[in-house]
């Protein structure tokens, strides 16, 4: 029989997957929009000085190629080490990124913590050395420099004006919530299990669906807010990943010529049946493309109180 | 530390939100380091008080009325309907447009400052709050989650953030758009890829679509005179064909070359559309075009249809309508013409509209390729069709890259290889290239000259520009030696030109302006006298 905290584990870590996919979802099936990409864009070739194929004459002949590589290179610098931060606001990135990096390897436990557990299912005993190692430095060295950078995030957002004066107080909140499952994760882990122990136990009750023995105190109030963070994070901005892939990739880096027949074709040509609303003298409450071909142009009038 | 003025202060009712004065802006290089080497600011007349919106720095963009309203129902009258089209801009079948990417913006800002240095506007007034890249997006971001997201409604402030919705927020938002030339550096430094200067757009879709408010300059005088009467400067097909005429004759005259401008002529490879602002202010630019398009065999033309001889497309700043309308019309243009492609002239904003933004709102016949100038020109250069004497242009040169053209569009390199190879003395701007600053005049700034708007653009938008200028030619600033800023684009050699009247640059430092083609006609073998008339 599994326990009350085994099965919120379970809800917990559904309800994050499927919000967060919610939101895929969601910013996916938005209508495609107007071009609007921004220079460098890193898949060009020309990448390099900012060049894009409007450089060449004759672009709907051209070949375009796309240079795959540096676009993952500039994923990956940004998405690894915020390198825009780094470049622009140094002050900020010395608190953000050892935040963000501690993050991710604390996210490297537990995947490495399920990899242990199914290499334990399944019997292949002569990894699980190599994972206990890594998972040792992965949740050690993550929860200090999460630890660290959550504090410091949290001084700077509270401490400099330009900072708070745009936070509204459930921004203070979020960092707030997440430095209180970081402590108290730190303290479960120096006090309590110190190699992980009881972590790699838990996660294998979780794969096994077997019952855990009961739990230190602290560790089951740690485990509760997690499991509570968890469910929160994809309803709030933090959760702003799933932005930062439509930003740069939807947006900035999206730069597809609309060619006769092509896929961007059709779905223009679907949004330009929508009708439009807009209440300016100069829309009829006709579709786009009733709307573009036909203006409405012989009355100026403006809003009046 | 505490600043003088917070997001919540745009609702405070009060006579002016800011005020700028000379010694907060930023520090201009030698001669400009001095007192009294500018002019001094100037107050509002009390007059437009009355009918315009002063209260947000003392200038005025939005030169049609606004009143303030009478009676708190007149007042909740205007909130909804600010509501509404806030509504709109979040709705898919209205703003199809950039609902992805306003959406984006205003969800996923970590409001972490990264952007603010990236700003010229910012750091030219001195880091005035309101002109902080974040200010404005903020504002929109909190009345959007307070009254319109089922959080702000439950919860208030504590996720919203600290706003109040009246009339003084919504008139100074509609002129606080006005302040971004949408050169959308600091989306460049985002982190999280937020556009700030995408939400300023938004605004000023939300004031033009539902409200039928923006500056005359662009709607009255812009995008609707352009559709009923040819073009935003009002140049009629006849008056256009004249014009034409006039340099035959003037080409005729600087040059000793019968150079006969094809205009309307079916078949050709190109339709060559530029802003018709170079017609009646810069005809040599137009000229100079004729004179290399013919020498180099190219097979073009000229529009004189209704349209089809202005390329500029002023939608593309603040209705989307308008955009698509433009760009409509503009591609009609070349369908009947029977063209293989638009070639769009050195306009910056015209080439973002109808080679990118306007892409997707084209289907079917309407479908046909539209490219910039640029790669053309170079080719001209680099496949030697003209003979050019680089000597002849050995005076100082330095770039100005066009956002639209550049950072917005990527052509980058086409123009700085033509001259390297006809311009011993080019010298580059820092920044350069995609991470240029605006010249001041995008977004609309350069046409918008009613009341003392000008002078906000001179002092602050266009500041950095000019620190750059003269960084660039600090080598030779003495006015005895002429120098030449190339600004390959009819807008931003606006804002130029009355850059350097305001700081009487060309008196004091010899700096002078102009397009790209001239350089390269006045670089001709063949051709006698200096096309460039700063000599």
């Amino acid at each position: 029989m599994l326990t009350v905290l085994q099965i919120s584990s379970y809800v917990a870590f559904a309800i994050f997957v499927l919000v967060v996919l919610w939101k895929f979802v969601k910013y996916a099936t938005m209508p495609i929009h107007l071009r609007w990409e921004l220079y460098p864009v890193p898949h060009e070739p020309e990448h390099e000085h900012g060049g894009s194929f409007f450089e060449h004459q004759n672009i709907w002949q051209l070949e375009r190629k796309h240079d795959k590589l540096n676009e993952l290179k500039e994923m990956f610098e940004e998405m690894l080490f915020i390198k825009r931060m780094f470049l622009n606001k140094r002050d900020l990135w010395i608190v953000s990124w050892p935040f963000h990096a501690g993050v991710y390897l604390i996210l490297a436990w537990l995947a490495l913590l399920f990899v242990r557990a199914v290499l334990v299912v399944a019997g292949i005993h002569g990894l699980v050395p190599i994972a206990d190692v890594l998972i040792q430095i992965a949740g050690a060295v993550g929860v200090i420099a999460a630890t660290l950078g959550c504090l410091g995030l949290l001084i700077k957002r509270v401490g400099s004006w330009e900072l708070r004066e745009y936070s509204a107080g459930v921004e203070i909140f979020n960092l707030l919530f997440v430095l209180v499952v970081l402590l108290t994760g730190l303290y479960a882990w120096i006090k309590f299990d110190p190699h992980f122990d009881i972590a790699k136990e838990y996660m294998l009750s979780l794969i096994t669906l077997s019952k855990m023995p009961s739990l230190p105190e602290p560790i089951v109030v740690h485990l509760i807010l997690l499991e509570l963070l968890f469910i929160y994070i994809p309803f709030t901005k933090i959760a702003h990943y799933v932005g930062k892939y439509y930003t740069f990739h939807a947006v900035l880096w999206e730069d597809a010529i609309n060619k006769p027949g092509s896929e961007v074709e059709k779905k223009v040509k679907r949004c330009l049946q929508f009708r439009t609303s807009w209440s300016a003298p100069h829309f009829a409450g006709r579709t786009w493309a009733e709307e573009a071909k036909n203006p409405k142009l012989d009355v100026i009038e403006r809003w009046k109180p | 530390m505490t600043k003088e003025v917070g997001i919540k202060d745009i609702g405070k009712p009060s006579k002016q939100l800011i005020k700028l004065r000379l010694e907060d802006l930023m520090k201009l290089p030698p001669p400009y380091d001095k007192p009294g080497e500018e002019p001094e600011m100037t107050e509002p007349k009390e007059e437009w008080r009355e009918r315009y919106i002063t209260e947000l720095d003392g200038y005025i963009a939005i030169d049609v009325p606004f009143e303030k309203p009478k009676t708190k129902e007149e007042e909740q009258r205007l909130i909804q309907r600010f509501l509404e089209g806030l509504k709109k801009l979040l709705d898919k079948e209205n703003n199809w447009t950039f609902l992805q990417p306003l959406m984006l913006s205003l969800e996923f800002c970590a409001k972490c400052q990264t952007c603010n240095d990236a700003c010229p506007i910012y750091l030219a007034s001195g880091k005035k709050e309101i002109y902080r890249p974040t200010y404005r997006s903020e504002v929109l971001r909190r009345i959007w989650k307070r009254y319109l997201t089922p959080a702000g409604k439950v919860f208030g402030k504590f996720v919203s953030g600290d706003i109040e919705l009246n009339w003084y927020t919504i008139a100074r938002l509609a002129e606080l758009a006005y302040r971004c030339t949408l050169c959308r550096r600091c989306t460049q430094v985002c982190p999280i890829g937020v556009d700030n200067g995408l939400i300023a757009h938004e605004i000023r879709k939300l004031f033009s679509q539902e409200m039928g408010v923006a500056p005359k300059a662009l709607h009255e005088l812009g995008t609707v005179q352009h559709l009923k009467v040819g073009s935003s400067t009002a140049l009629t097909p006849e008056g256009f064909k004249d014009i034409i005429e006039f340099i035959e004759d003037d080409i005729k005259e600087r040059t000793g070359k019968n150079i006969k401008i094809p205009v309307d002529e079916k078949g050709a490879d190109i339709l060559l559309i530029h802003n018709a602002g170079e017609y009646l202010s810069w005809p040599e630019n137009p000229a100079a075009f004729a004179i290399l398009f013919e020498e180099a065999g190219i097979s073009w033309t000229l529009s004189s249809e209704l349209v089809g001889y202005d390329a500029v497309n002023y939608g593309v700043w603040y209705d989307d309508v308008q955009l698509a309308r433009i760009a409509m019309k503009h591609v009609e243009v070349a369908r009947k013409l029977d063209v293989n492609r638009i070639v769009v002239g050195e306009c910056g904003h015209a080439h973002k509209a109808l080679c990118v933004v306007a892409d997707r709102v084209l289907a079917d016949e309407y479908n046909i390729p539209r490219e910039s100038c640029m790669p053309i020109l170079w080719d001209i250069v680099r496949k030697k069709k003209i003979n050019f004497d680089p000597e002849k242009n050995n005076f100082p040169v330095t770039l100005h890259d066009p956002c639209n053209m550049v950072r917005l569009m990527g052509v980058v390199e086409p123009q700085r290889k033509i001259l390297r190879e006809i311009c011993p003395q080019f010298r580059e701007m820092e920044p350069h290239g995609v991470y240029n600053y605006c010249c001041g005049g995008g977004s609309g700034f350069a046409i918008m000259t009613s009341m003392n708007f000008p002078e906000w653009r001179n002092k602050v938008a266009t500041r950095m520009k000019f620190k750059q200028i003269l960084t660039a030619f600090r080598d030779c600033i003495d006015p005895s030696i002429k120098k030449y800023v190339c600004a390959p684009c009819s807008n931003c050699k606006g804002a130029i030109r009355d850059m350097l009247d305001h700081y009487q640059a060309t008196m004091k430092c010899g700096i002078y302006y102009g397009g790209l083609v001239e350089l390269m006609v006045n670089a001709m073998v063949d051709i006698e006298e200096p096309f460039i008339e700063m000599f």
